[in-house]
């Protein structure tokens, strides 16, 4: 646990210049509340030993000016620590975001994008939150606590040593106390947490269940929900207003008997009564800096388990390794393939691919065919390196996947998948997926070769109008024509027009001709005529290849499964 | 602003009894600490020995003091604990406002509904809390006043001429809280934009996550992340430093009033007119009267927040409600059974026709929509609406149930014309079947009734074709399903949410899509069963978006659009002869259909 959480520190330390302005600011924050009472002192001292008035108004100017430049000091402090908190976030959240990234497919199948949000925003924000609040509250607090104590001390031993005493006391029955607080507090979070959960659902299904007339019933489900949470609510309270009401108590306390012993002392002529009054306002700075670091210790735990979850995510390594002494696959120019007895289990689940053996060489095109669940999707993300395969391998351009460089893999290998994932950006972003690389012209080229050419004129801001309402169908287009800004060597499409209308698909056939030429090519096509001119045909089923070779070949056997599916589906052999 | 305090002024009235109560309860925790000043002052007097008395005097003032602060302590943890049901109560009638709004008002939700459900979300928790805050300071002011008026009034008996000064730095701040009000509300609401931004922009790119990986653009799309980041960054710094600026003003008033005592009173303490006594106790009295601006100045401060509060929530509302709606007193049940929703309106006009005339919906953000449809189903039909992507299939669906709004044209049932879809076409009228269908964490049963008795459950989840699924879950119907159950796989979802649609007994069954988790074995079953069941409890009408054959060929009529208009409309050998868009769509399905399954030729599949 140490080394993930030193790893996540390491984030949110700041830069030397920002932390030695941090620690003046917060040492003027401290030093000059500890000044004020001690000109308190002297003009009470002074006043009632019959100084001058002019001698007094001169101190009470000093305590005015000590006080506002106190308020400037606090001000500065807390605008360099937002500063810094805000520094901190964003780089532990792009530093997590960046992990995240690259790990694998199987870590993100697993995970979905509303755990990430939590983990990459929501634990981000409430570790970065506490490591500052803990540098001006803790670290704020623990000084002004010292100073107190040592001018006590200066001005009285024995005086100072029942406040040590005290504050040592309070400060441990605070924290036991706490710990009473910290379950309830974790349950009334969790029911929270529930109803929000609840509240979500429900909002994004609003149409179902507007259409399905089950509204006035979601918002009974809401007062269930709600009622468990004021449950959880009230229990953490009960405990949080008593321990609230006892640190009163014991403050009160504490002041109490310090005074009781400045009147002693007084009495027995060893202590003026201006510094009774400094020992009374001394005693009630302890307060607010003891309530800081209680809250601290409250935050802590919350933080501990979000600093857990956030290193947990950190340590956490790609299960596909690294290559030792990456190669990149040939830089320009088609790429073969080759799949040589491949097997694939996703984790310990059961076989889902075997013995699938097949050769492209550079330029050549197959059709992989079967029904959904066969297998061809799998086979789609072994092509892209998104597992590694559990038996044989898989070589492209000749070299194994597992020694290729794995940028150059990215490059050089390409895929158009059946589901589109879009942001909320631009059309222009959602393109080049916010890479600078390509000109407007070739952008607009692309979407002309798609066929989404009429559809860009029809948008407002042309390529800076963010996409909003795009249908499915314009969302595949979108991913091919993303396919086409790329310069692929091998370019895999899996299922990339089963979203789209027969109509729309063939204005689209040609652009994939285009984007075929000259490249190697594995399709997954839903519909036959789409594989029309594909060189060889895989039928997959049950993870292992069935039938396997040229399409011509295939088509012209009478007997082939290929070409019986041909017929039936009225297509010309 | 006045819809803010609108919304705050009726959280307090929709349980006055308790809120007035707890009020009660609150008062006597701002009001003791008068009585510890009392005691201060009575101390310090008898330290400086101004009035002769013993030791043993000042020892017991001490004890007092405490027993001053037990007292307190008392009343604060019953005043707090009662306190709990009034503030959770405030901001559950005001989520139960909007989710009421967003679930049954009238008029289409999509339109208000943000992009992403995490805002609406963040809307329902934060700018609540804003507002309920709001409310709930107007107890903490109100003991602010009662003790500033006594505190006051003390003070003015002992010296009135710097009680009269203390009073100014306390003006000073509700005069700045008050110039300040409209800069906090802009950076507030940016930086609270700027954030859902961020917090949006991390859901795509984990829900993108295979397209960024196979392009290799992680680097592109988190130097995006930076700039949102530091975007969100320099407006919530600012938005803090406002906020920071105001506090430390209020805080800065204390010590500049007591360096105020300290000046005005030199003169008098030399003669020994104010007592060292006198000065505690104004210094302890002027600690807590901060506690006023404080109040004053949070509420002035909360204001803005709140009225951007208010916008927000009501922006989630429908057209026609707003901030009155909004803290409507609809009822909180903390300690009883929420009242269970009404039963299903009668039959009282069973569906003989619908007629749409001239239907047009145009899309906000591009899209074609769809223009000018007419189409009639009858009682007793089986109407099939195909068409090219982005042809307007969904949008004329959704039109139908008057889940988007209508840029022009008509919804007649029986020849009545429907004022607002969205809240007629629901059941035992209509019922949905969504293209991206929604199951909620609970258990399947509850999915699948949504509040309805379970009369029709069995013969729902057979004409579903769910029957077998369930029979093959764990716990059977009582598995938790939804994002925080089991994990269906599209086509469970797809006939869970059929199942759900028929359970209503709707006259009226609006199905989009199904053909993207269902396979064409699994549609065509479903078609079967539904059609089979006729009469006897299955759907009587049906109006289903499909390209597949078994919907084609089962169709009394097919509607088929390209681009938003009406291409074709009739039975699927009419069309196949008249409409050349049916052709291409027709013949391309077959390819596809014979395509999904080598195993067994398309002829065997048609019975």
């Amino acid at each position: 646990m140490t080394t993930p959480i030193t790893g996540v520190l390491r984030e949110l330390r700041p830069g030397r210049r920002s932390a030695v302005a941090l620690a003046a600011a917060i040492s003027a924050a401290t030093l000059l509340p500890l000044s004020a009472p001690q000109l308190t002192r002297r003009f009470v001292d002074d006043a009632v030993a019959g100084a001058g008035t002019r001698h007094l108004v001169l101190l009470a100017l000093a305590f005015l000016a000590v006080a506002v430049a106190a308020q400037a000091a606090r001000v500065v402090t807390a605008w360099l620590a937002g500063r810094l908190a805000w520094d901190g976030t964003n780089r532990l959240r792009e530093r997590l975001a960046q992990h995240a990234l690259g790990l694998d497919m199987a870590f993100h199948g697993r995970h979905t994008p509303g755990e990430m949000i939590e983990r990459v925003d929501g634990d981000v924000v409430a570790v970065a939150r506490f490591v500052v609040a803990f540098l001006m509250d803790v670290v704020a607090s623990l000084l002004l606590l010292g100073g107190v104590l040592v001018v006590v001390f200066a001005v009285d031993p024995l005086i100072g040593g029942a406040l040590l005493a005290y504050c040592l006391l309070a400060g441990f029955g605070m924290a036991r106390a706490q710990r009473l607080a910290v379950p309830t507090a974790a349950r009334s979070r969790a029911a929270s947490a529930m109803l929000f959960g609840h509240l979500e659902e429900w909002l994004a299904g609003a149409e179902d269940i507007r259409a399905n007339g089950a509204g006035e019933h979601t918002v009974y489900r809401f007062h269930q929900v709600a009622s468990s949470w004021y449950r959880e609510e009230l229990r953490a309270s009960r405990i949080g207003s008593v321990l609230l009401a006892s640190t009163g108590v014991a403050f009160a306390a504490g002041t109490a008997i310090i005074l009781a012993l400045a009147a002693w002392a007084q009495q027995a002529g060893t202590l003026t009564v201006g510094t009774a009054v400094l020992l009374f306002q001394y005693t009630l700075m302890v307060r607010a800096p003891f309530e800081r670091l209680i809250e601290q210790l409250r935050q802590y735990q919350s933080a501990l388990a979000g600093f857990a979850r956030v290193g947990d995510l950190l340590a956490r390594r790609r299960a596909l390794p690294d290559p030792v002494d990456p190669r990149p696959l040939p830089a320009a120019g088609p790429l073969g393939l080759e799949l040589d007895g491949v097997g694939f289990a996703y984790g310990d689940d059961e076989q889902v691919l075997s013995g699938i053996t097949l050769t492209l060489a550079p330029g050549e095109t197959l059709g992989l065919v079967g029904r959904t669940g066969s297998g061809k999707t799998t086979i789609a993300r072994l092509l892209l390196r998104l597992y590694d395969p559990t038996e044989g391998a898989v070589l492209v351009g000749g070299l194994d996947l597992r020694a290729a460089d794995p940028a150059s893999v990215r490059r050089r290998v390409c895929a158009v998948t059946q589901d589109v994932q879009l942001f909320a950006a631009g059309v222009r972003d959602n393109l080049t997926l916010f890479r600078p690389h390509a000109d407007d012209d070739r952008l607009r080229a692309v979407l002309d070769e798609v066929g989404l050419g009429p559809w860009l004129a029809g948008l407002p801001d042309g390529l800076d109008t963010e996409l909003r309402g795009v249908s499915a169908g314009e969302a595949q287009l979108l991913a091919l024509a993303r396919a086409f800004l790329a310069d692929p060597g091998l370019v895999i499409l899996d299922e990339a027009s089963s979203r789209l209308d027969p109509v729309t698909e063939r204005r689209v056939e040609r652009s994939i001709d285009r984007l075929l030429a000259g490249r190697t090519g594995v399709l997954i096509a839903h519909r036959l005529s789409s594989l029309s001119r594909v060189d060889k045909i895989a039928v997959v089923a049950e993870g292992r290849i069935v039938e396997y070779g040229r399409r011509a070949d295939l088509a012209a056997d009478p007997g082939s499964r290929f070409g019986r599916l041909l017929d039936v589906a009225g297509v010309r052999r | 602003m006045r819809a803010a305090l609108l919304v705050a002024v009726r959280l307090t009235g929709f349980d006055l009894r308790r809120y007035l109560i707890g009020a009660l309860l609150w008062l006597p925790v701002s009001v003791i600490p008068l009585a510890g000043g009392l005691l201060l002052r009575a101390l310090f007097d008898h330290i400086s020995g101004q009035r002769a008395a013993a030791l043993e005097v000042s020892l017991w003032l001490c004890a007092a003091f405490v027993g001053v602060e037990l007292v307190r302590g008392a009343v604060l943890v019953v005043a707090f604990t009662y306190g709990v049901y009034w503030w959770d109560a405030a901001a559950t009638l005001l989520r139960a406002n909007v989710l009421r709004s967003v679930m049954t008002a009238r008029g289409p939700a999509a339109a208000r509904l943000p992009h992403a459900p995490g805002e609406s979300v963040g809307r329902l928790r934060d700018d609540v809390s804003d507002l309920v805050e709001l409310a709930d300071e107007s107890v903490p002011l109100a003991g602010a006043l009662l003790f500033g008026g006594a505190a006051v009034a003390i003070m003015v008996s002992i010296d009135p001429l710097i009680t009269l000064v203390l009073v100014l730095p306390m003006i000073g701040i509700g005069v700045l809280s008050r110039l300040m009000n409209e800069v906090v509300r802009r950076l507030h609401q940016r930086a609270r934009t700027l954030g859902a931004a961020v917090t949006a922009y991390v859901g795509e790119m984990f829900g993108a996550v295979l397209a960024i990986k196979t392009a290799g653009a992680e680097e592109a799309v988190l130097e995006r992340l930076r700039l949102h980041n530091s975007r969100r960054r320099a407006a919530a710094v600012k938005d803090g430093m406002a906020t920071d600026l105001l506090g430390a003003a209020t805080a800065a008033s204390v010590e500049v009033s007591i360096g105020l005592v300290l000046l005005l009173s030199a003169a008098a303490m030399r003669r020994g007119e104010f007592t060292v006594g006198d000065l505690a106790l104004f210094t302890s009295y002027v600690g807590w009267l901060a506690a006023l601006p404080r109040t004053v100045g949070g509420i002035l401060y909360r204001l803005p927040q709140a009225a951007v509060a208010t916008e927000r929530l009501t922006g989630l509302m429908a057209g026609h409600e707003d901030a009155a709606d909004l803290s409507r007193s609809s009822g909180v049940w903390f300690h009883r059974e929420p009242p269970p929703a009404g039963p299903v309106p009668d039959r009282a006009d069973p569906l003989e026709v619908v007629e749409i005339r001239g239907l047009s919906v145009r899309h906000a953000g591009g899209g074609h929509g769809v223009r000018e449809v007419d189409l009639t189903v009858r009682r007793g039909s089986f109407t099939v609406v195909t068409g090219a992507v982005g042809s307007g299939k969904t949008t004329l669906v959704r039109a139908l149930l008057g889940l988007v709004p209508l840029t022009g044209g008509t919804i007649a049932w029986n020849g009545v014309r429907v004022e607002d879809p969205g809240t007629f076409m629901v059941p035992p009228r209509a019922a949905y079947v969504s293209q991206v269908p929604r199951l909620f964490s609970a258990s399947l049963r509850e999915n699948l009734l949504l509040g309805r008795p379970d009369d029709h459950l069995a013969g729902a989840l057979r004409l579903a074709a769910f029957d077998e699924d369930l029979a093959g879950m764990p716990d059977g119907a009582a598995t938790v399903v939804g994002p925080r159950g089991v994990r269906l796989s599209g086509g469970q979802v797809q006939r869970a949410t059929a199942a759900r649609a028929l359970v209503r007994a709707p006259e009226l069954l609006v199905v989009d899509d199904l053909s993207s988790a269902l396979d064409v074995e699994t549609e065509l079953l479903l078609w079967d069963r539904i059609a089979a069941a006729g009469d006897g409890g299955g759907p009587a009408t049906l109006v289903v978006v499909s390209h597949r054959k078994a919907a084609l060929e089962r169709a009394d009529q097919i509607i088929v659009l390209d681009r938003g208009r009406v291409a074709g409309r009739g039975r699927l050998s009419e069309l196949l002869d008249g409409c050349a868009e049916m052709r291409r769509l027709w013949s391309e399905e077959l390819f596809s259909e014979a395509e999904e399954d080598p195993h067994y030729p398309a002829g065997r599949r048609s019975r």
